[in-house]
């Protein structure tokens, strides 16, 4: 019995109706702001997860693959030659091309990512890949990425297609996920399988073989210093490539999508302009209720309450808003982003951080809302109840 | 009728200045600024005797609300004085004004309740503005007994009469025990038996008390609760007198 009386949250309760549309009108601004950022972070996750699944410690790449996007490749031998520094462990080659994948069901061609490597090392150890590695080894085998984009068609064992115009048979599935220069998929296949598909193609064609590779990874000794042995190959390795931890290579890519796209600037705009959405709901709904109680509130005054005591009871409400439609608006998200990855295969993903900077967000739009709308109960005058 | 200045008539009791509540001297007030400019109170000098309850009476727009916010430290003051329970309200800040309202209590037309609270949490309210959170239930239990509402204390004003609203109020008005109670129009909402009820229950407190009251109204049913009754014409203050000489002066029939 030593508390204070919850005004605030009593006046919130109060009406079960207005709290209702209270909440819903919370849950909406949260929902818009999880759904915005959340296709922001999907574009850049996307880009990143295969490099997340590469199983190395440092990553070299031809000086000029500023990104993903760009082929160029670099020659073999700069692994073979980085793998014989100390603490260096093993050097695997990773080579990928883009390649025309006819849709067995549809016949249509859809341009898919290759990747490629010697199945004995663990380039790309997930447990659908291990599994299946001798099957891999099977001349014209290959395994389709089972989040790529539905045109890419029926992906069951056994289905007999076309990679580069030529006859594949799948052997399985993994599960990945696409990316900008994913095209629609990605495929997985042996470097043999590699050379055969891709080694002799017409004039036309970028013909690819094993002495060239486009991503090579490097696994350290335990407790190899992972920067001070990049700076070592950085300086005794020629310089047509370039050496980077696999942290730092994350980042680039990031970085380069990051300015080179839109997709921040669209998305943050969209998020901000959620964000202002709520403050104008939640600063509608607070307003109603403070003006509905402007003599009451009025008559705290004359009962010798400070303008600061109101103007806490105005911003618990807001606060107590904040929190409590929080909650359904990220029930609701988290749904949505599920529905969302399983219609576009984009990575959306609700982390902890993401749902923290979220909840800071929609309490901070609360109490902006609520600094607004409490003007109007600092602004009443305990003279004005008098004579009403 | 001439002016009534300081000097009281000569049926009202004179008080040492120990026994005076307010105090008003040379009061005027105005509303407004530069050419708009306008004088609603002028040159008022009253003062209330502690334990008396004074009844303001006059028409619409005669300053009355006006004179009550001042008393009531709901104004800053321009001209004039204003004691109030031992303290001058002329030049005090802001803050220091809402010190003062806490030794009052405030009645109004409407009776101002929060509808989600019920009529204890009301009151509760009232007690919590001077700390005290002990026994705020208690004390707001006890006073909600003494208006006759005891079995409704867990009530929310929804589900409660006009008059037992506005009985709410005095209970939130009288429960920190105010030396001074400022009502305005307390019974206006009402209808006759319900007014007559907490007029009655407001003297009745008032003298177990020992506060002072000072009430706006047109409401001629009640206006015997009164010790004094003052009359308020176009800023003015026209006549002071106790109920008897009131209700002579203004019987229909002694006009004639």
């Amino acid at each position: 019995m030593k508390m204070r009386t919850p005004l605030a949250w009593f006046n919130l309760t109060h009406k079960r109706q207005r709290l209702l549309t209270a909440l819903a009108g919370v849950a909406f601004a949260v929902v818009l702001m999880f759904i915005f950022k959340g296709f922001e972070n999907a574009l850049y996750d996307s880009q990143v997860q295969l490099l997340k699944a590469l199983n190395g410690d440092i990553i070299i790449v031809n000086r000029i693959k500023t990104s993903m996007f760009i082929p160029e490749k670099f020659a073999r031998r700069r692994l073979y030659q980085a793998e014989a520094f100390e603490g260096v462990d093993a050097a695997y080659p990773l080579y990928t091309t883009t390649a025309d994948w006819k849709n067995p069901d549809t016949k249509k061609i859809r341009p898919l990512r290759v990747l490629a490597f010697n199945l004995s090392d663990p380039v790309l150890p997930l447990p659908e890949i291990l599994a299946k590695r001798s099957a891999l080894q099977m001349p014209r085998t290959a395994m389709v990425d089972s989040k790529s984009r539905s045109e890419v068609g029926s992906l069951a064992i056994g289905t007999v297609t076309e990679v580069a115009k030529q006859e594949v048979r799948l052997v399985g599935t993994f599960p990945l996920g696409t990316d900008f220069t994913s095209g629609n998929g990605n495929v997985v296949m042996s470097d043999q399988n590699f050379v055969r598909y891709f080694s002799n193609l017409g004039p036309d064609d970028d013909e690819r073989n094993l002495n060239t590779v486009d991503i090579g990874l490097l696994k350290l000794a335990p407790g190899a210093n992972a920067s001070a042995l990049i700076q070592t190959l950085t300086q005794r390795l020629p310089i047509d490539i370039l050496i980077y931890s696999k942290e730092d290579f994350i980042n680039k890519e990031l970085a380069y999508w990051k300015e080179n796209t839109n997709i921040g600037f669209v998305f943050s705009l969209l998020t901000v302009m959620s964000f202002f959405v709520g403050v104008i709901i939640v600063y509608q709904i607070l307003y109603t209720d403070v003006a509905e109680h402007w003599a009451e509130y009025a008559t705290l005054k004359a009962m010798g309450y400070s303008n600061f005591f109101l103007l806490t009871v105005v911003i618990q409400q807001a606060v107590f808003m904040g929190l409590l439609g929080f909650l359904p608006g990220f029930l609701i998200s988290f749904g949505l982003y599920r529905v969302t990855a399983d219609a576009t295969g984009l990575l959306m993903q609700m982390t902890t951080l993401r749902a923290l900077n979220t909840l800071v967000a929609t309490v901070i739009m609360c109490l902006i809302s609520g600094a607004i709308a409490v003007r109007k109960v600092q602004s009443t005058d305990p003279a004005e109840v008098f004579g009403t | 009728m001439s002016h009534l200045s300081n000097d009281l008539p000569s049926d009202s009791p004179h008080f040492s200045s120990e026994e005076i509540a307010v105090s008003v001297r040379h009061l005027d007030y105005y509303y407004g600024q530069g050419d708009l400019r306008k004088q609603v109170l002028y040159d008022i000098n009253l003062e209330l005797s502690k334990g008396q309850i004074v009844i303001m009476t006059g028409p619409s727009g005669s300053g009355k609300t006006t004179l009550l916010t001042l008393i009531g430290a709901l104004r800053f003051l321009q001209e004039g004085s204003l004691n109030v329970l031992g303290q001058e309200l002329v030049g005090l800040s802001k803050s220091e004004l809402v010190e003062v309202r806490r030794n009052i209590g405030f009645i109004f037309q409407a009776h101002n309740l929060f509808d989600s609270l019920t009529a204890s949490q009301n009151v509760e309210m009232a007690v919590e503005v001077l700390q005290d959170w002990g026994n705020k239930r208690q004390r707001a239990v006890e006073m909600l007994a003494q208006v006759g509402l005891a079995e409704r204390v867990d009530y929310k004003p929804k589900a409660l009469s006009g008059g037992q609203k506005q009985r709410v109020a005095i209970a939130r008005a009288l429960v920190n025990q105010p030396s001074l109670i400022l009502a305005d129009e307390p019974t206006a909402a009402l209808d006759k038996q319900s007014g007559r009820d907490v007029v009655t229950l407001m003297q009745t407190l008032a003298k177990e008390q020992g506060c002072t009251i000072l009430m706006v109204t047109h409401d001629n049913r009640i206006l015997d609760v009164a010790d004094r009754i003052v009359n308020l014409v176009d800023g003015h203050l026209e006549s002071d007198q106790n109920f008897t000489a009131f209700s002579q002066t203004h019987d229909p029939k002694a006009l004639v």
